[in-house]
């Protein structure tokens, strides 16, 4: 997975996403089958559906918040299991958490099997305009090292507290304002370093050669997802 | 990128900075550096090292006096050319890398130099073999020891082939084994060789020349030898003799 051409999974993933966002609420058939391409994905490319699934604990209480009133408003019942009725509202709210959840993990998977500087480069190839392919890349190297200046930060605090749960809120102000000053004068350095290196507000990138695979991996997904978004042969 | 000039690589003349608040921190420093030289630079903290080397590669400008780096004089019509024949090591090598592999990193100069694909590979391999990094190629540079970066932001600057290294602090958290390492590097490269440091053995293993600041001023321009073994200089200007040679 990690040496197909970064345009082919670019395409592939936001095409997936768009097509399982567009699925009817009450369709769970098709839902289902989609998630073909996330067990070919995981499997082939050795992903952890565990660490998937972990990095969406975010995301998850999101989507059933989103969709936990579905039930409350839309009552009509489908059919019944046991003495329980299944409402119209209970479906779309399976399918709502099974699309957030399918979503996230198309993206994660993407992420994954494929480097910033990649995905930057699959953003070119569609004539994404420089600046913002530029600023992309330059928030995830700030988030980089805004990330590690947090981690110092609150280290050197807990080593100095260790009795205390967390940072207490009296020491918020002044760590989150050295928390900025320190990533604003990191992140000047790692400018200056780019600066002293060439840099002229462009990332050159080698232009990946296309392989056979490359070309196979897009099309015939694609030809997959139109064949399960409308039931061609289902 | 070499110039091909031998002899003056570096001439400052008269050469003074001041910060916005004041802080006159260099005052008249003159100096010239020839091809090949190895320089140390040393001083206690906050006597103008690091910004006598930011002004060298034109990350401050607005100094006085005339300096003038591989042939050109460096003001800000001039920051293309001389970037291209100096090359900076950061103290914090996490600031150096900033790409997530250690080739992309190491490619980033020559690539911004428009240079073949061809020869950015030949570069990136003759810069990590100088460096005896070879194995770390493929290596993100998250996942680098504190050595490995070091050799890493090394091997970034050797790729443009500069004809002048400026390092500041290069032996800063390295291990004894990987302080060696790096000495035993420096020593067969062929560059002006320019080193700001603390550690006074260092500036002894790799430099035959040593540049004494105190006060923003040039104290004693000379021979390392002399110089690091005047404890009363050293002394009078807030250092002390080299570990290796105090006897205490």
């Amino acid at each position: 997975m990690n040496e197909l051409h970064p345009l082919g999974k670019l395409l592939v993933s936001v095409l997936y996403i768009v097509l399982v966002a567009s699925i009817n609420k009450y369709d769970i058939v098709t839902l289902i089958l989609m998630s073909v391409y996330l067990v070919f994905i995981f499997v082939i490319g050795d992903l952890s559906f565990r660490d998937g699934i972990y990095r969406m604990r975010l995301v998850l209480p999101l989507v059933i918040f989103v969709g936990i009133f579905n039930p409350f408003f839309d009552k009509t019942v489908l059919f019944y299991i046991g003495k329980i009725g299944i409402t119209t509202g209970m479906l779309s709210m399976l399918t709502l958490v099974i699309k957030g959840v399918y979503t996230v993990l198309a993206a994660y998977s993407l992420i994954i099997t494929t480097s910033i500087d990649d995905i930057c480069y699959a953003f070119g190839c569609i004539k994404m305009p420089k600046i913002m392919i530029l600023v992309i890349m330059l928030i995830y190297r700030y988030f980089g090292v805004m990330a590690e200046e947090a981690g110092r930060i609150t280290t050197a605090y807990s080593l100095r507290a260790p009795s205390q749960k967390g940072i207490h809120y009296s020491a918020w102000g002044t760590l989150v304002g050295q928390w900025l000053l320190r990533s604003m004068d990191r992140a000047e350095r790692v400018y200056e370093s780019m600066l002293l290196r060439g840099f002229k507000g462009d990332f050159n990138t080698v232009k990946k050669k296309v392989k056979k695979t490359d070309i196979i991996f897009p099309v015939v997904w694609i030809v997959i997802f139109i064949l399960i978004r409308w039931r061609v042969i289902l | 990128m070499k110039t091909g000039i031998h002899g003056e690589l570096l001439k400052i003349e008269n050469l003074s900075f001041t910060y916005e608040d004041g802080n006159n921190v260099l005052q008249d420093i003159s100096l010239t550096a020839r091809d090949g030289e190895s320089i140390g630079i040393i001083g206690a903290n906050g006597i103008g090292k690091s910004t006598l080397m930011k002004i060298l590669v034109g990350l401050k400008l607005d100094y006085t006096g005339k300096l003038t780096v591989a042939g050109h004089e460096v003001n800000k019509k001039n920051l293309n050319h001389i970037r291209e024949h100096v090359g900076f090591v950061f103290q914090d090598s996490d600031s150096q890398l900033f790409l997530s592999k250690v080739e992309d990193d190491v490619a980033f100069g020559p690539r911004n130099y428009g240079l073949s694909e061809d020869e950015v590979q030949r570069r990136v391999t003759e810069a990590l073999e100088k460096v005896h990094a070879t194995h770390i190629r493929d290596k993100h540079t998250y996942k680098l020891s504190g050595g490995e970066k070091k050799l890493s932001s090394i091997a970034t600057i050797l790729s443009m082939e500069p004809d002048i290294i400026i390092m500041d602090e290069p032996s800063i958290a390295l291990d004894p084994r990987n302080r060696r390492n790096l000495i035993g590097i420096l020593n067969e490269l062929d560059v002006l060789k320019i080193i700001t440091s603390h550690d006074l053995d260092f500036i002894m293993d790799t430099c035959k020349r040593t540049i004494l600041l105190d006060e923003g001023r040039i104290i004693a321009d000379g021979d390392t030898n002399t110089i690091l073994r005047d404890k009363e200089l050293l002394e009078t200007h807030g250092l002390e003799l080299p570990l290796s040679l105090n006897t205490r």
